[in-house]
């Protein structure tokens, strides 16, 4: 059957979910009955649910942080969580699951696990939840005091958000597009949209029971010079497909840009239309939340400098008045870090948002303007997607990837064109260098290229794939515009 | 010109350094196989034998290297390839540890060359050079 975007029926979801229970040892678990996983997720106090407390944050106009974090062993685990509540002040705790998991490849995972225990250190790059099953994910959940959420990168991940929900888990990160394109090498968007139409449908499920339980497409996608207007498009699709299936609470997501400016701008307008969308298409009672990934490309090695670097995010999300802020720590560069690295980087941020409460970014000409441009290509993109689809985001989406019409640099997915290339203007602000099939009119070309020209121009070189390569490079060598090609002046 | 295979092993899909990698071992002359992100070792070996390559650039970003690149060495020799060269790099444990170690390790697991996170790949595209020239 085409896919559509529409509503999976009960019978549908609970005839799909048997066979999923089916595809590890731990589905079978009867806490994994729908009553009794309702029954369960009834008991989460507020203070614990991730809806709620966004609701929380929201009112009260604050600005929240979460780290990424996970280690392979449960005991561990529970500690590494405690240590960031305790010591980094987490608002939220996530846990960050392993990579073997995220392909669905358990016996892996089993094996790693085994590893970890022998070696005595963790041997994955995160907590495999499916093998720990409802066992372990519940017992993190009730070790910890802030609500808790699955953050992953898994284009299959049914069995997975099964799991963490029936333990007590109240948010899960993720999208048919946004866990494929970046995620994955050749799983067909076909495949990965009726997987997560059915994470959709489940949160959907519990929400007919008075459960509100907060679903986040991944906002960065490859983290590395995404143009707002893209991860902004499909941001605000994957809310639609989610909110078709009856989600409730959606926090939509956006990666540290550069340019101070282009990141509040991408931050306003981020919420502004995704709110202005969902209602456009039919979805009025969705609670629309924001949250700020801070630099998500290559970060400096040195620690102060990664430092530094997190204090910008955590004020640029603060003024852009964003939700939630997903932090980094010091270690970024080198591998997963310690609890201690993880919760410097929380306590660093921490203190910019308290710091700046009550302070937002100045609304000015330069703002406005970089917002009419934002808004002006998200509505190109989403209206032609939605053209291609026949009037269906779904089908829209298989079909606009495969003409290129969405197009999300250096991913490794084949489901991507892969024309499109990013590079910086002379301020940083992240602008088009190759459109691919990107279905710009001549107005927005112009806008990029003009802005391009300018800076190859104060640089003395063509505008070229070299200034994005450069740019990939910059921020680990502590600029933002790169030019290898440059010399610094010396007295 | 040589011919060396490059990509990112197991289930990792970190695809921009990958891409650079490419581009500029391509500029430096090299013939450049690329299998790309989620490759396992059989198709690094695969890759090598069909196209007679004389090195294997293995990139592993997501910390799992170690347990990825496990017998590798074993199995080239195996596949007949002990004449291969083996390199890798990226971020090839998990999390930060004391490079000379990871670099032992890694160099007892049977791999010419091991090379530490953030290393620009124009450094070491003179080891490679160097190294096949010796070869
Ligand atoms: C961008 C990024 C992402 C993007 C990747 C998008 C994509 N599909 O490509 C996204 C957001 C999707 C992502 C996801 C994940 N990531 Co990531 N990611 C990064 C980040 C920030 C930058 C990587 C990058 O692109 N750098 C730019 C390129 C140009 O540099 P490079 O990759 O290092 O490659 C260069 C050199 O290393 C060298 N090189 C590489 N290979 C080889 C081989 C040889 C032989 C030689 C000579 C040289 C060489 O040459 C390259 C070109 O110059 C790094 C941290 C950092 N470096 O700051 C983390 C990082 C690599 N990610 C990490 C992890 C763990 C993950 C996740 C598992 C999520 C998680 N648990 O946090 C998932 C991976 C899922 C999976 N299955 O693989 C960890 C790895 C930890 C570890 N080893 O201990 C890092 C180090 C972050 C951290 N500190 O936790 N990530």
């Amino acid at each position: 059957m085409m896919i559509m975007n529409k509503k999976l029926s009960k019978e549908e979801f609970f005839k799909k979910r048997e066979e999923i229970r089916s595809h590890w040892p731990t589905g079978a678990d009867e806490r994994l009955e729908f009553e009794k996983a309702v029954a369960l997720l009834k008991s989460v106090p507020d203070s614990k649910n991730f809806a709620k407390k966004l609701r929380f944050a929201k009112e009260h106009d604050l600005t929240m942080i979460q780290p990424r974090a996970g280690v392979a062993l449960v005991d561990q685990h529970i500690e590494l969580m405690q240590f960031l509540e305790k010591h980094g002040k987490a608002d939220f705790l996530p846990s960050t699951i392993d990579s073997y998991t995220r392909q669905n490849r358990y016996s892996h995972a089993e094996d790693a696990i085994k590893q970890s225990l022998k070696q005595k250190r963790s041997m994955l790059n995160g907590f495999p939840a499916v093998n720990h099953g409802i066992d372990g994910c519940h017992k993190v959940f009730e070790n910890v005091n802030v609500p808790l959420q699955a953050r992953h990168g898994t284009p299959d991940a049914r069995l997975l958000s099964e799991i963490i929900h029936a333990s007590g888990w109240t948010s899960n990160e993720g999208g048919g597009i946004s866990y494929n394109i970046p995620y994955a090498k050749n799983i067909s968007l076909e495949d990965t949209i009726r997987y997560w139409q059915y994470c959709d449908r489940l949160v959907g499920l519990y929400a007919e029971e008075g459960i509100e339980l907060n679903r986040e497409p991944f906002g960065p996608l490859t983290g590395t010079l995404v143009p707002p207007s893209i991860s902004h498009t499909i941001a605000i699709i994957e809310a639609i497909l989610a909110a078709e299936q009856g989600v409730k609470n959606i926090t939509v997501g956006y990666g540290q840009c550069g340019n101070i400016t282009q990141d509040v701008a991408a931050l306003q307008t981020l919420d502004s239309l995704t709110n202005y969308y969902l209602k456009i298409f039919g979805y009025d009672d969705v609670f629309v939340t924001t949250v700020m990934h801070q630099w998500m490309g290559g970060f400096p090695s040195d620690e102060a400098e990664a430092m530094s670097l997190i204090s910008l995010g955590a004020t640029v999300a603060t003024l852009g008045n964003a939700t939630k802020i997903i932090t980094k720590s010091p270690h970024e560069s080198q591998g997963i870090p310690t609890k201690e690295a993880n919760a410097e980087g929380l306590r660093a941020s921490k203190l910019m948002t308290r710091m700046l409460k009550t302070q937002r970014y100045p609304s000015d000409d330069v703002l406005k303007a970089e917002k009419e441009m934002i808004e002006k290509e998200v509505k190109t993109l989403l209206y032609a997607t939605l053209n291609i689809g026949k009037g269906d985001f779904a089908q829209g989406v298989i079909q606009a990837f495969k003409h290129g019409i969405l197009d999300i640099p250096f991913a490794p997915s084949e489901m991507n064109h892969g024309k499109i290339l990013p590079a910086r203007d002379l301020r940083g602000n992240i602008r088009i260098l190759e459109f691919g099939n990107l279905p710009f009119d001549d107005e927005i070309k112009r806008f990029h290229k003009d802005a391009l020209e300018a800076r190859g121009k104060a640089e003395g070189r063509p505008v070229s794939f070299k200034m994005t390569i450069d740019d990939i490079y910059a921020v680990s060598q502590g600029i933002l515009v790169g030019n290898s090609e440059y010399k610094e002046p010396s007295l | 010109m040589y011919t060396v295979v490059i990509g990112v092993i197991g289930a990792d899909v970190h695809a921009v350094g990958n891409k650079i990698i490419d581009h500029v071992l391509k500029e430096h002359g090299f013939n450049v196989v690329n299998i790309g992100v989620l490759s396992s070792q059989e198709d690094f070996i695969n890759a090598a034998i069909e196209t007679d390559a004389k090195a294997i650039l293995v990139s592993s970003l997501y910390g799992h290297g170690e347990l990825d690149c496990k017998y590798m060495k074993e199995n080239m020799v195996e596949a007949g390839l002990s004449h291969v060269k083996l390199y890798v790099g990226g971020n090839i444990v998990v999390g930060k540890q004391d490079f000379t170690e990871v670099e032992e390790r890694f160099k007892k697991m049977g791999f010419d060359r091991v090379y530490p996170p953030g290393t620009n790949i124009e450094h070491a595209v003179g080891d490679i050079k160097e190294d096949l020239a010796d070869a």
